[in-house]
């Protein structure tokens, strides 16, 4: 029986190929929207969850979020260097770094911090290497193709644009972070200090040519804390001096794009959000925009699973369709193999495991395709945006599956029952 | 061996005014052969159809061997035609894909989970005897007259009681209809089992005990009530 049920397949491969590809699109379909929606939302929760409070200049909270912690370009208007130096200060606070964009290395941004923040924000450096502790010394994430020991010089601009080397400076790789799976794998994480100094904002160690060739000033330049008229005036004591770097900060600092924040306790993280939310300063709390992004997206993905759910009804449909035409033609086949003597109960058997096979070769070649589809996604958003997607078969998706597949075995029953009800003397009437 | 006795047996379609058949009596005796002939919609298929518990008739009995199989549940008339006959139907209702052995012994693969010993000899046996080799080699590859002698093995292998036939020699050439016609006859003789042909063929028909012709759902014609 089973032979027969093979050769019957192999006859009607067509027919067969057709319900195998409707239903793998199908569940493709709701298979890769499942993985990447719990893909996107793991993936950033799990970036966001090291950062408690990111505080900024007014504007939007999205794109601070998205500029802070995963890191996309963005042109962020400056918060002053007042804030942060007021923020280090605060007892509330563990700690409080800046993020400084600007510059990039073969696409790989150069985020300007503290060593302070590498030490408390959860990221490890491998083996051997070290924190960076001067102002050419420089920390990369897990996805930078650069090993401790290289050297190199950044190139103008914000990662992905053509861009001009600033020779005059130049980085020595002194650790490389563990792998995080966020943005940060792809940072090379510099002393804010060398970032202010590349573009001209603020001073370096109180070398006099520090400023050499850097008149290319940045649009952030508005910004009153550019440093070359005043400095031989009495402000002196605001030049970080030679080796100092991170806090404590001078009282007149550059100002940087965004501010990331450790309070002490949650009493603090509301309270610090409170506090910081002013007219020069806008606090929020990455999670929770996140989740507002989600709120967004979530209609985007309503969209995504009804469509899935369409396919799979159109799917579930067609294949009636089909097996139905198909059983019509079959009618004599069947009369013919009742008339031989083959019990009803075997006819049914027939129709139904065949019907099933074929289904159940759709819905695994679906499965296949629905995670290779959505790996590929998340390998193309991974390079693009070093945050990990994690990608995952679980046993809720295989449920999934299993249960498109139960349906589609009821689907199956129907013809089945077609099948087992027909009349034997079809088979001897033209 | 078996031997049929029609008791008052009637047809009725819902949107026909008359039955499609019509029998007050019809025995064939056991080993015996018999042709029905008849014009088109006279009710020819509807007889087979009924005597081999295709169809359950409207009305009447048809015992075999005594066995009323009008009165079987449909499950039962399946199993009973499984045992006891031998069909060969104008299409030959192969199935592409299998080998001829395969063909053969499908009815039997579709009763047995696992076929019975001696099943594969019997097979190679009646091939044989159709003049078939066993070659892997689908049907579907086959002639019309290579298929319909396939056809007339699988028909034998359960060593049915009675072999039934419609229109056997209908879609073939006369060339493989007259060897169809002389394998039917010789092999239902030496097999020993009661021989039922619907045909328009006069060569397979005159070879046979009896001749009766049906029209309109009747019996309008019967050789044995002319010889006596
Ligand atoms: N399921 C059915 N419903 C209604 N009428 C039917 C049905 N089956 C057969 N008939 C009618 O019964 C009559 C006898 O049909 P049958 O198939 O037995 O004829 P036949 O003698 O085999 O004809 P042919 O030589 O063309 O095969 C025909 O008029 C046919 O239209
Ligand atoms: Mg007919």
């Amino acid at each position: 029986m089973i032979r027969f049920i093979l050769a019957d397949l192999q006859r009607l491969q067509a027919g067969a190929m057709i319900v195998v590809l409707l239903v793998a699109f199908a569940t493709a379909l709701g298979m890769a929207v499942r993985i990447e929606e719990r893909a996107l939302r793991l993936g950033s929760a799990r970036a966001a969850d090291r950062f408690d409070v990111v505080i900024g200049a007014p504007g939007s909270e999205t794109q601070l979020v998205l500029s802070s912690i995963f890191l996309q370009p963005s042109p962020l208007a400056l918060v002053s260097g007042d804030v942060l130096k007021q923020l280090s200060e605060d007892p509330r606070v563990d700690h409080a770094a800046p993020v400084g964009f600007g510059d990039s290395y073969h696409g790989y941004p150069i985020i300007g911090t503290t060593a302070e923040f590498i030490e408390k924000s959860g990221f490890r450096i491998e083996g051997e290497g070290r924190n960076f502790s001067a102002l050419s010394e420089a920390v990369v994430g897990a996805r930078v193709p650069m090993a401790v020991g290289d050297e190199f010089s950044p190139q103008h601009g914000l990662a992905g644009q053509a861009a001009e080397e600033h020779h005059e400076m130049s980085y020595r790789i002194t650790g490389r972070m563990e792998p995080s799976a966020t943005p940060w794998d792809r940072a090379i994480l510099v002393p804010i200090e060398g970032v202010w100094h590349v573009h001209g904002l603020g001073l370096g160690p109180g070398e006099e040519g520090y400023h050499d060739g850097h008149d290319q000033h940045h649009e952030h330049d508005d910004h009153d804390h550019d440093e070359e008229h005043d400095h031989d005036d009495e402000h002196g004591e605001h030049h970080i001096e030679a080796g100092h770097l991170g806090p404590p900060w001078p009282s007149d600092m550059p100002g940087v794009p965004a501010i990331l924040v450790k309070p002490r306790t949650i009493a603090n993280a509301y309270q610090i959000r409170g506090d910081y939310r002013t007219e020069t300063a806008m606090a929020v709390f990455p999670g929770e925009v996140l989740t507002r992004l989600y709120a967004t997206l979530g209609d985007a993905r309503l969209v995504l699973t009804a469509i899935a759910i369409g396919t799979q009804m159109l799917a579930g449909t067609a294949v009636i369709l089909v097996t139905m035409a198909h059983l019509s033609q079959r009618r004599r086949q069947i009369g013919a193999l009742r008339a031989f003597g083959a019990p009803r109960l075997a006819v049914f058997a027939v129709v139904w495991s065949e019907l099933l096979i074929v289904i159940g070769l759709g819905v695994a070649a679906g499965i296949g395709l629905g995670y290779a589809g959505a790996k590929a996604l998340a390998i193309l958003f991974a390079r693009q945006s070093g945050m990990a997607l994690p990608v995952t078969l679980e046993m809720s998706d295989l449920a999934f599956a299993g249960m498109l597949l139960a349906v589609a075995a009821l689907i199956a029953v129907v013809p089945a029952i077609y099948a087992y009800r027909q009349s034997p003397a079809a088979a001897l009437r033209g | 061996m078996l031997d049929l006795e029609m008791e008052n047996v009637a047809v009725r379609y819902p949107d026909l005014p008359q039955p499609a058949l019509d029998l007050p009596r019809l025995l064939v005796p056991a080993g015996s052969s018999l042709a029905v002939t008849g014009p088109s919609g006279a009710g020819k298929s509807t007889f087979i159809n009924v005597i081999t518990g295709l169809e359950r008739p409207s009305a009447g009995a048809v015992r075999w061997k005594g066995q009323d199989i009008a009165r079987l549940s449909e499950a039962a008339r399946d199993r009973w035609r499984a045992r006891n006959v031998g069909l060969v139907m104008q299409e030959f209702h192969l199935f592409p894909g299998l080998d001829a052995m395969e063909n053969v012994l499908l009815p039997a693969r579709f009763r047995h989970p696992r076929l019975p010993a001696g099943f594969r000899d019997r097979a190679a046996h009646l091939l044989a005897q159709v003049g078939i080799g066993t070659g892997r080699r689908g049907v579907e590859t086959f002639s019309r007259g290579e298929m319909q002698r396939v056809a007339i093995a699988r028909a034998l292998l359960a060593r049915p009681g009675v072999i039934v036939a419609d229109e056997p020699t209908a879609s073939l050439d006369g060339e493989s209809g007259a060897a169809v016609c002389a394998l039917l006859t010789a092999l239902a003789g030496t097999e020993g089992a009661t021989l039922i042909v619907v045909t328009h063929d006069t060569a397979l028909s005159g070879r046979l005990d009896r001749r009766i012709v049906l029209t309109g759902g009747r019996c309008t014609g019967d050789s044995a009530m002319e010889a006596a």
